[in-house]
C-alpha cells in the first residue's frame, strides 16, 4: 500500500508531479519500463536513442583512454620526469577527470532543468555531448570558463531551438567556439596545450606549439626540424588538444561507429577526400605541406569521425552527405593553409557546414523532385 | 491646389532641395573653423602622446587650446624629407599632417595609379631630440594610422596609433590599450633592412635575466591579426620610406654595448646623450 | 496630456518597441553597443534625427506632392543626419567619440526605424503627435541600444562608460561579448524576456 502511494506522488495529480521528467529519466536510466505501445506501426530494432548514444560513447573511450595518457607523457616530456606508464595515466587522468566532471554536472543540470520546465522528457543526448567536450579543448582550459562554456552551448545551442534533435549546431563544437572566441589566449598560442605543474619548470627544449601551428608556420620542414615525423603524429604522443591527438586511437573508435551503423562512412569518406584534394592544391600553390599531412594533424579526424557525422546536425540525404562532408574536408583545409589568423579549421569548417546542411538538403530534395518530374512527362 | 501635378512637383522638389542645400551649407561652413581645430588638437595630441609628454586621456581633458600651447612649447623643427633621405621643404610650425594627407602620402611611397608626386614625408623634431614620423596603412576594416617617436640613436622613444574603424576590444586596443603602445618602447626598428618592424605572436624571446630581447619585434595583439597585420605592414612600408633619412640623422652611435644600449633605451634621451659623448 | 498622446509617447517603448517588436534598425545596434558612451551618443542621435524629422515631415504633409513623397523624406532625413553629425564633430567634448561613431552616424540614414515612423505616422498626423512618435521612438530604440551595451561593456571590458567596475575583481574580459554576434544573441534574449512577459506577442 506504501509503495503504490509513493508512486503515485509524480503521477498525473500527484502532488510532486511537477518533478515527473527528472524522475522519469533516472527511472528509465536504471530499469527498463514496463509499458509498451498498444496500437499502431512500429519498426522493432534493439537500437533506441539511448543504445546510440551508447556506441558513440563507447567508440570514443580509446581516444580519451589515450588523451589521458598523452597529457601525463607530455607533461612527463616538457618537465624531463622519468615517469613509468601509469603514473603518465593516472596523471593525466586526475587532469582530465575534472573537465569531465564539470562537462556533465553543468550539461545534464541544464538539460534536466529545462525539461522540467518544458514538462517533457529527458532524454540522452547529452551523454555523447558531455563526453566529447573534454576531448576537444587543451587540458591546461580553466574549469570556470568551460562551465561557462557548457552553459551557453547548451541553453543557446540547443534547448532554445527545443532541445536534443532539434539543434542546428553540434552542440560540443559550440562549446570549443564559445572558448575560442571569449577567451583566444587560453584556447590557441603555445602555453595551454601542456600541462605544466606549478613546482616542475619546463626544459629549455620545450615550446609547447602543436604541431599544426609549426606546420603552418614552417611547413614539414620545421616539423622535422621540430622531431615531429609522420608516425609521430599518427600514434599521437603530441600536444594538441586532449583526444584530438592519436590517429590510431580515433581510427578504433571510427571502426566501432561504422560497424554499429551510427555514423554516416559517407561523410567520413568524403571529408578526407576534400580535405586531400585542398590541401593539394595547397601544396602546389607552395604551402609546404604534403596534403596526407593535414589528416593528421590537429582535429581533423577527430571532427571527421565524431563531430560532422553527428545525425542530427549533418545532412540527411545521402548525396547531401557527400557534398556536406566533402565541403568539411575543403573548408577545413582552406582554413589552415589561407587564414592566417586561424591554426585549425576544422571547428570553423563543422559549423559552418552545420548552418548549411538543411540547405544542401533542400537543393537535394528539390532536385530529385524535380528529375522525377521530368521522367513523369517524358513517360 | 493639385499636388500631383508636374509643374508642381518639379518646382516643390527644387525649392526643398535648394532649401536642403542652403542650410546644410550654412552649418558647414559655420562649424567648419571648430572642426578644424578638434581635428588638429586630435593629431597634435596624438604626437605628444608618441613623444612621451603625456597620455592620450591627459590631453584630451587639457582642451585644445592647452594642447596647441604645449605643442608650441615643446617643437623645434619641421620639415618633409624624400625616401632618399633628402630634405623637400618645411612645415610651419603651427601646422600638421591630418590623416588625409597622410593618406596620399601613403599612395605616394607606394607608387602605382593613385600617387600624385614623388613621396614627403613629415618629420616633427621636438626640442628634446625626439622625432616623431607618422605611419599610415589598411587595418581590417578602415585605414589605421599613428606616430612614432624615435631617440636620437633610433630606438623608438614612444608610439601612439588610432584607427577608423577597428572592432572594438580586439583591433580598436592599437588605440585603446596603453600596454600595446608602451611595447613599443625601447625596441630598435632595423632600419634599411627589408623587414623593419614585426608584429607577431609572443614578440620578443626573453633572454635568461626574463626580460625582453631588444630587436624589431613586439606581441601582437590576442584575436586581432588582421589588424596586428595590417599595421605591421603600414609601419614596415612608411619606416622603409624613413630609413634612408633615420640613418643619416643619426649621429654615429656603436650599437655594441649593449647593457647601455638596453638602459638608454628605457631611460630615454639623457643617457642617450652620455652614449654619445 | 490626453490619454491618446500618452499611447503615442509609452507605445514605442515596451509595447510596440521597434527593436524588439518592429525589428527595425537591427544592423546599427549590432555596431554600436561595444560601449556605454557610444551607444548613448547613438541612441541621443537617433532621437534626435527621428523627432525632427517626423516634425518637419509633419508640418509639410499636406504640400509634399505623392509622386516624390519618398525622395522628400530621403533628403529631409538626410540633412538631419548631416546636420547632428557636424555638430557633434564640431565640439570639443564629442569630437571624439563622434570620430568612433562617425560611420555609423552617417549610416542613421538607412536606419529604418526613422524613415518608416514618417511613412507610417508623421504623414498622416499634426506636427506635435508626430514630434511625440519620433521622439518616443528614438527612445525606444535607444532603450534597447543601452540595455544591450550595459552588457557588452560590462562582461565584454569589465567597465560600464569607461569606468572600472568588474576588472578590479580579477574579471577576465569575454572577448566573443565584443564580437556582434553577441549583440545577436542579447536582442534576441530581450525579445525573449519581452514575449514571455506580453503574451499577445508570441506568435503561434
Amino acid at each position: 500500500m506504501a509503495e503504490e502511494k509513493k508512486a503515485g506522488l509524480f503521477e498525473k495529480g500527484g502532488k510532486l508531479y511537477w518533478l515527473h521528467s527528472t524522475i522519469d529519466a533516472f527511472d528509465t536510466f536504471l530499469r527498463v519500463p514496463g509499458t509498451v505501445t498498444a496500437k499502431g506501426a512500429h519498426v522493432r530494432d534493439a537500437i533506441d536513442l539511448k543504445r546510440v548514444m551508447i556506441m558513440v560513447v563507447v567508440a570514443l573511450v580509446p581516444a580519451a583512454l589515450f588523451g589521458m595518457y598523452n597529457v601525463g607523457y607530455q607533461t612527463a616530456l616538457a618537465t624531463g620526469a622519468s615517469w613509468g606508464f601509469w603514473k603518465m595515466f593516472f596523471y593525466g587522468l586526475l587532469k582530465v577527470l575534472p573537465l569531465y566532471i564539470v562537462s556533465y554536472l553543468v550539461g545534464l543540470g541544464i538539460e534536466f532543468a529545462s525539461s522540467q520546465i518544458r514538462g517533457e522528457e529527458v532524454n540522452e543526448g547529452y551523454l555523447v555531448t558531455g563526453f566529447l567536450i573534454p576531448l576537444i579543448v587543451p587540458v591546461d582550459v580553466p574549469l570556470w570558463m568551460l562551465a561557462l562554456a557548457v552553459a551557453f552551448a547548451v541553453i543557446f545551442g540547443k534547448e532554445v531551438f527545443g532541445g536534443t534533435g532539434m539543434n542546428i549546431w553540434n552542440p560540443a563544437l559550440l562549446t570549443r567556439a564559445f572558448l575560442f572566441f571569449s577567451y583566444p589566449s587560453s584556447m590557441s598560442g603555445s602555453d595551454v596545450w601542456v600541462h605544466i605543474p606549478k613546482d616542475m619548470a619546463p626544459t629549455d627544449a620545450f615550446t609547447g606549439a602543436t604541431p599544426l601551428a609549426i606546420a603552418g608556420d614552417g611547413g614539414v620542414g620545421a616539423l622535422d626540424a621540430a622531431g615531429y615525423s609522420f608516425m609521430d603524429l599518427f600514434w599521437g604522443l603530441i600536444p594538441g588538444s586532449v583526444g584530438e591527438t592519436s590517429v590510431i586511437a580515433i581510427l578504433i573508435g571510427a571502426v566501432i561507429i561504422l560497424w554499429s551503423g551510427v555514423a554516416s562512412w559517407k561523410i567520413m569518406l568524403s571529408s578526407i577526400a576534400g580535405a586531400l584534394l585542398v590541401g593539394w592544391f595547397g601544396q602546389l600553390a607552395g604551402s609546404g605541406i604534403p596534403a596526407y599531412y593535414h589528416l593528421v594533424m590537429g582535429g581533423f579526424l577527430f571532427g571527421t569521425v565524431f563531430m560532422a557525422t553527428d545525425p542530427v546536425t549533418s545532412a540527411q540525404t545521402e548525396t547531401g552527405k557527400w557534398i556536406y562532408g566533402f565541403l568539411v574536408g575543403a573548408l577545413a583545409v582552406v582554413v589552415r593553409l589561407w587564414n592566417p589568423g586561424y591554426a585549425e579549421g576544422m571547428m570553423l569548417a563543422i559549423l559552418l557546414m552545420n548552418t548549411f546542411a538543411p540547405l544542401i538538403d533542400h537543393c537535394v530534395v528539390s532536385a530529385s523532385i524535380s528529375r522525377r518530374a521530368k521522367k513523369m512527362k517524358t513517360a | 491646389m493639385n499636388t500631383n501635378s508636374n509643374i508642381y512637383t518639379v518646382i516643390y522638389t527644387t525649392v526643398i532641395v535648394v532649401i536642403v542645400a542652403a542650410v546644410l551649407a550654412f552649418v558647414s561652413q559655420s562649424l567648419k573653423g571648430n572642426q578644424q581645430a578638434n581635428e588638429k588638437a586630435d593629431t597634435i595630441s596624438q604626437m605628444l602622446t608618441a613623444a612621451q609628454f603625456g597620455t592620450k586621456a591627459d590631453f584630451q581633458k587639457m582642451g585644445n587650446k592647452a594642447v596647441l600651447a604645449r605643442y608650441a612649447e615643446e617643437i623645434a623643427e619641421a620639415f618633409t624629407v624624400s625616401p632618399d633621405g633628402s630634405r623637400t621643404g618645411d612645415i610651419a610650425l603651427d601646422e600638421v599632417f591630418s590623416p588625409s594627407l597622410l593618406k596620399r602620402q601613403n599612395y605616394n611611397i607606394k607608387g602605382g595609379q593613385n600617387a600624385t608626386g614623388a613621396p614627403e614625408l613629415p618629420v616633427f623634431i621636438f626640442k628634446n631630440g625626439k622625432k616623431v614620423v607618422p605611419v599610415y596603412g589598411a587595418g581590417l576594416w578602415g585605414p589605421v594610422w599613428g606616430y612614432i617617436a624615435f631617440n636620437e640613436d633610433n630606438s623608438i622613444a614612444g608610439a601612439y596609433f588610432d584607427h577608423e574603424s577597428e572592432t572594438a576590444g580586439l583591433g580598436a586596443k592599437i588605440k585603446d590599450d596603453p600596454a600595446f603602445q608602451a611595447e613599443f618602447i625601447g625596441e630598435k626598428p632595423s632600419l634599411g633592412e627589408s623587414k623593419v618592424f614585426e608584429i607577431v605572436k609572443g614578440g620578443s624571446p626573453k633572454d635568461t635575466e626574463n626580460k625582453e630581447v631588444i630587436d624589431n619585434k613586439i606581441d601582437a595583439i590576442t584575436g586581432a591579426t588582421m589588424t596586428s597585420k595590417g599595421l605591421e605592414a603600414a609601419i614596415n612600408t612608411w619606416l622603409g620610406a624613413y630609413s634612408a633619412y633615420l640613418l643619416s640623422a643619426t649621429p654615429k652611435v656603436e650599437e655594441e654595448v649593449p647593457a647601455e644600449v638596453n638602459e638608454e633605451a628605457v631611460e630615454g634621451e639623457e643617457t642617450t646623450k652620455t652614449v654619445e659623448e | 496630456m490626453n490619454a491618446k498622446l500618452k499611447e503615442t509617447l509609452l507605445n514605442p517603448i515596451f509595447k510596440n518597441n521597434p527593436i524588439t517588436v518592429l525589428v527595425l534598425g537591427i544592423c546599427s545596434s549590432l555596431a554600436v553597443t561595444v560601449t556605454m558612451k557610444g551607444a548613448l551618443v547613438m541612441a541621443l542621435s537617433v532621437i534626435v534625427v527621428t523627432g525632427v524629422s517626423s516634425l518637419i515631415l509633419s508640418l509639410l504633409r499636406n504640400t509634399i506632392p505623392s509622386r516624390v513623397r519618398i525622395i522628400v523624406q530621403l533628403v529631409v532625413v538626410a540633412m538631419m543626419v548631416i546636420l547632428v553629425d557636424q555638430v557633434l564633430k564640431s565640439f570639443e567634448a564629442t569630437y571624439a567619440i563622434d570620430k568612433q561613431l562617425s560611420v555609423y552616424i552617417g549610416l542613421i540614414i538607412t536606419n529604418c526605424i526613422v524613415m518608416g515612423r514618417i511613412e507610417a505616422f508623421a504623414l498622416g498626423n499634426k506636427p506635435w503627435p508626430s514630434f511625440l512618435d519620433g521622439v518616443a521612438n528614438g527612445a525606444g530604440y535607444g532603450m534597447i541600444l543601452l540595455i544591450v551595451a550595459f552588457f557588452r561593456e560590462l562582461l565584454g571590458s569589465g567597465t560600464l562608460f569607461g569606468f572600472d567596475i568588474l576588472n578590479r575583481f580579477g574579471y577576465v574580459p569575454n572577448n566573443l561579448v565584443i564580437l556582434p554576434p553577441f549583440a545577436l544573441i542579447l536582442l534576441g534574449c530581450i525579445v525573449w524576456v519581452q514575449r514571455s512577459i506580453q503574451k499577445d506577442l508570441q506568435e503561434k
